[in-house]
């Protein structure tokens, strides 16, 4: 039980206040007791015998020292000095506060934003009782090289592992959910086996969850609601349990409702019961499922992976056709995908990258916190002459940097967490659509770890290094007798930090240009038409999951859908308000199919690559868009019928300028095996239209455009473009009701206004715009206030030598030009490095695909006018710093000068 | 040659004091320093002061508990005991003083 009293004792030791406190007690306690003995045993006075008592004591002070030492924890004590010096330092220099913490916030704010976005995609754990023995199973193509899906009859294999329980397997649907309104909408769901709500188990709102009786064979249809989509399209109704409701073209009856929240297997929010006990299934054949798993008790991944590695050379062995390159694969069922090697050093590069922001940053910040210092110097040196040692002074003006990037981490953590919700979130929206439910953008304690870390690296970097360089040679300083005038100088690493702040400065303004211009430009892409006026509808229908099903039963779903979209363009075309609608594969402005094209009545002429696009014979006219030639007509959708129509760009890129109308094409598939021209099929050029936006909208070179016949909805999903006679969004409920009545498993994906296809792209790029602004205005503002630092310490060292010169006759141009010819060279070769990057790296995106039509050409004499005039204007905005301090220098009078030595 | 002060010859020896003296009965350090002081006759006279200090090392090493108390005339005070420890180490540290004064009258009994 010692280790248990001296544990005791020295935790207790730890708390400061109550340890003085026992001790005065102590003392005052002995020293009083003396006092009573020596008026009670030498009969003497009072106040004698209490200053006797304290002299056999000792030095109370001495001792109590002496106990404190005893303790171990006077370090502690002139810690909580150095911080409450600090916040008091942050209080008497605002400037510095503001500039410094601002700058220091920003590097905190991107590196936990950033750290936290990567954490999202290699996060794995799982919100879930268990969570860690959660897995799931997927293949590794050893051919291909990346993932691929197991399938049903992998599935009914794998299921005896005796490593995993609770073996399950899912298979995404979209279906058409009929609400109580009537209309139709899609809804994410998930066909699952009842083991997925034994992995993630949650008490049902109302009802019950699927269970295994729901999987047999000639079980009665059944559908689980999520939350959400229960109060949307039932308006929370409370009696929702045992009715039936339409999904797409059948129906099924409601047995629960989940409670808000649960998103199982990934962001699902309709479930139904999925049949695994199918017999005779061919291996590889059938839809792709996600299967999924806990580790059985005492086992571990590495144990539930050599079991299914066995399962997967077995499976070799019987079936080499189709599994000889599949390996299974056992991950942490928060990883969607196998991880490859690259995954690793591109996040370690990134989070390298980040550290060294926050280096750059705080660099600048001990630029001004060593300003800061150098003005102290008299502070000191007197400190360092009543015994503090170097490392002492250093350890304080850490805990100065340390205080102010504390303060920087809280404003930029909460920075990040406001970032994480207003763009993080929707960011990963609209890269992944549906996010996983494991997914949190509430800052987590991995990353504010991060991000203290990053605060303690700044802190060194902004105090230590500017500490080291003031308190070296304090010894010789203080024999010298040099205290108060400054001999500190700002030496080579410091020119480099200003070169380097003010290059970034002049850089990150070009880098708003560039985006600000590719943001423009899209903005301004011409689609060739009125495309306010349009809508243009996403078109599918709802049909088992593909490959899933027979050819007959995929040609017969083919069938539905052209007979339905015709029916909805001619109950589309009765409405008021809708002038006309026509149908295209692939929206203007959206990516095409790319195809191999050969003029054949030009022989000699190489193939191109052009942009395809199958269109409804009404489609120019709906768009309102004339041409030459002829348009297609009802006769041309004979597959015999071998016609199409070029656009502009063909006409300039493919003909060279020639009339394209009568001329014969053949056109490829775009495959590697479909190489021979000769044997590709025969088209003619019956027409020719303008430009109608077959190139995307971040492509800065048009392609050349050929358009082929369609009969709507004959190659599945089909986008459909109803031109309304007033704002196309006022249309899209009615579209909706008219579509579900049509057939309600026509599934209507998404609507978009023609003129704000471009609408989430430019929000992204206006993100970044915002962001590089703000990197641009820190780094502008550590610029100005660095250089006014060093020039306005320069001035104060030199005051003395400035009088002299005045009083010999020196004229204030020659004052200026001695004291601010370092600083100026400095911040000139800053701006011609940063003009230099710039030019260099307009250079390299030019050799990019982005701009591969201007490859090779360089800079235009215009291009490198604008960049020297941008650096003129940057060393005139940099050099805005020195007004202040070369003001100061031209007021100094020589007699006042001379006078304050 | 003047001779040597006391509390000199006390250092070494301060922690088997203040051992030997809780061996007997939980004290407060004033009480410790006064006990000592009684038994030795007044010989040996505990510096003050530095009794704390080493009433604290004891208690850091876990060879002495403190806790506070109420003295005879209602006194609140800090009352130090022998833990098992410490009386284990009472007896390690008797037996190098003994067995170090044994020595040392060996060499001073010679002529």
């Amino acid at each position: 039980m010692s280790w248990f009293h001296a544990v005791r004792a020295r935790l207790s030791l730890l708390s400061r206040r109550a340890t003085e406190s026992r001790m005065d007690d102590e003392i005052r306690f002995h020293i009083e007791m003396e006092t009573q003995r020596l008026v009670r045993e030498e009969q003497l006075d009072p106040i004698e015998a209490r200053r006797r008592a304290f002299v056999a004591f000792g030095g109370v002070q001495e001792h109590k020292e002496t106990l404190r030492e005893g303790r171990g924890t006077a370090w502690l004590g002139s810690v909580s000095l150095d911080l409450k010096l600090g916040f008091r330092m942050l209080v008497k220099y605002p400037g510095l506060t503001v500039i410094g913490g601002l700058a220091m916030a920003f590097g905190i704010w991107f590196g936990a934003v950033t750290f936290h976005m990567f954490g999202l995609l290699s996060n794995t754990s799982l919100p879930l009782p268990d969570g860690e023995r959660i897995v799931r199973i997927m293949y590794w193509d050893t051919k291909t090289v990346q993932d691929a899906d197991p399938v049903l009859y992998d599935f009914q294999r794998w299921r005896s592992a005796r490593s995993l329980t609770d073996f399950g397997a899912y298979r995404d649907a979209s279906v058409n959910l009929t609400g109580a309104s009537g209309s139709a909408q899609p809804a994410a769901a998930a066909e699952v086996t009842a083991s997925a709500f034994r992995i993630a188990p949650a008490r049902p709102l109302l009802g019950r969850v699927l269970d295994e009786s729901d999987e047999r064979a000639g079980a009665p249809p059944v559908v689980l609601l999520g939350h959400d989509l229960w109060t949307r399209a039932f308006e929370a109704d409370s009696r929702i349990v045992g009715k039936s409701v339409q999904l797409g073209n059948g129906f099924a009856t409601v047995v629960g409702v989940m409670p808000e929240g649960y998103a199982f297997p990934t962001s699902h929010e309709l479930w139904l019961p999925f049949r695994t006990d199918v017999p005779a299934m061919e291996p590889r054949s059938g839809a792709a499922i996600s299967v999924f798993g806990r580790l059985a008790d005492g086992m571990t991944l590495e144990t539930a992976q050599a079991e299914l590695t066995s399962f997967g050379q077995r499976m070799a062995a019987e079936h080499p056709a189709t599994h000889t390159t599949l390996q299974p694969r056992v991950l942490p069922y928060a990883m969607m995908s196998v991880p490859t090697g690259d995954t690793l050093p591109v996040m370690a590069l990134t989070y390298v990258f980040i550290v060294l922001l926050v280096v750059v940053v705080c660099s600048t910040v001990a630029l001004l916190l060593f300003a800061r210092a150098a003005s102290r110097e008299s502070e000191i040196l007197v400190r360092s002459a009543l015994g503090a040692s170097r490392g002492r002074i250093v350890g304080q003006l850490f805990a100065e940097a340390l205080v102010l990037a504390g303060v920087a981490t809280a404003a930029g953590l909460l920075a990040a967490q406001l970032a994480l919700k207003v763009w993080g979130q929707p960011y990963m929206e609209m890269n992944y659509g549906r996010l996983p439910f494991w997914w949190d953008f509430d800052l987590s304690p991995l990353t504010i770890g991060y991000a203290l870390a990053l605060a303690v690296i700044g802190a060194v970097v902004a105090g230590v290094m500017p500490a080291r360089k003031i308190t070296r040679g304090l010894g010789t300083r203080m024999r010298a007798g040099t205290a108060g005038g400054g001999v500190v100088s700002f030496g080579g690493v410091w020119t480099a930090v200003i070169v380097t702040q003010v290059a970034l400065t002049v850089m990150f303004p070009a880098a708003v240009m560039l985006v600000r211009s590719e943001s423009q430009r899209i903005a301004s892409y011409d689609m060739g038409f009125a495309t306010e006026q349009y809508l243009g509808v996403a078109l599918g229908i709802q049909g088992p999951p593909e490959g899933s099903s027979s050819s007959g039963a995929d040609t017969a779903l083919t069938r539905r859908l052209t007979t339905s979209v015709e029916a909805l363009r001619r109950r589309l075309e009765a409405e008021p308000g809708v002038a006309g609608v026509t149908f295209v594969d692939r929206l203007p402005g959206d990516y095409h199919v790319s195809r191999r094209l050969e003029v054949a009545s030009l022989p000699g002429k190489p193939a191109h690559w052009v942009e395809t696009a199958r269109i409804d014979p009404n489609y120019f006219s709906v768009l309102r868009v004339p041409g030459g030639g002829r348009v297609f007509s009802a006769a041309d959708l004979s597959p015999n019928a071998r016609v199409v129509i070029v656009d502009q760009g063909f006409v300039d890129l493919v003909m060279s300028g020639r009339d394209p109308i009568g001329h014969q094409v053949r056109i490829g598939s775009g495959q590697a095996a479909d190489s021979v021209p000769a044997r590709w099929p025969l088209y003619q050029i019956v027409g020719m239209v303008k430009n109608l936006g077959m190139s995307h909208l971040v492509e800065r070179s048009r392609s050349p455009g050929v358009y082929l016949p369609l009969v709507p909805g004959s190659l599945g999903a089909v986008n459909m473009i109803v031109q309304a006679q007033g704002d196309p969004l006022l249309i899209a409920p009615r579209v909706r009701e008219l579509a579900t009545a049509v057939d309600p498993a026509l599934r209507v994906e998404q609507m978009t206004r023609l003129d704000q296809v471009a609408t989430p792209l430019l929000w992204f790029l206006g993100l970044w715009i915002r962001i590089i602004i703000g990197l641009s205005a820190v780094a502008l503002l550590l610029s100005l206030s660095g250089i006014y630092a060093v020039l306005s310490y320069a001035v104060a060292r030199r005051t003395r030598e400035i009088g002299v010169r005045v009083a010999l006759g020196a004229s204030g141009r020659r004052v200026i030009t001695s004291i601010f010819k370092r600083p100026l060279i400095q911040v000139t070769l800053g701006v011609l490095a940063g003009i230099l990057l710039i030019a260099g790296a307009a250079i390299a995106i030019q050799q990019t695909q982005q701009f591969a039509g201007m490859k090779g050409r360089g800079l235009t004499f215009g291009e490198i006018g604008l960049l020297v005039g941008y650096g003129v204007l940057m060393l005139g905005v940099c050099t805005l710093a020195c007004v202040v301090p070369t003001v100061r220098a031209l007021r100094v009078q020589p007699t006042e000068a001379l006078r304050a030595e | 040659m003047p001779p040597r002060p006391q509390t000199d010859a006390l250092r070494g020896s301060l922690d088997l004091l203040v051992l030997k003296t809780l061996s007997l009965t939980p004290m407060h350090g004033w009480g410790i320093s006064q006990r000592v002081q009684q038994i030795s006759k007044g010989v040996l006279e505990v510096n003050q002061g530095s009794l704390y200090p080493a009433l604290q090392r004891l208690e850091k090493d876990g060879l002495v508990t403190s806790d506070w108390d109420t003295t005879d005339n209602n006194r609140r005070a800090r009352y130090y005991r022998l833990t098992v420890t410490g009386r284990r180490a009472l007896g390690v540290e008797l037996e190098n003083w003994r067995r170090f004064a044994a020595g040392l009258e060996a060499v001073l009994r010679v002529p």
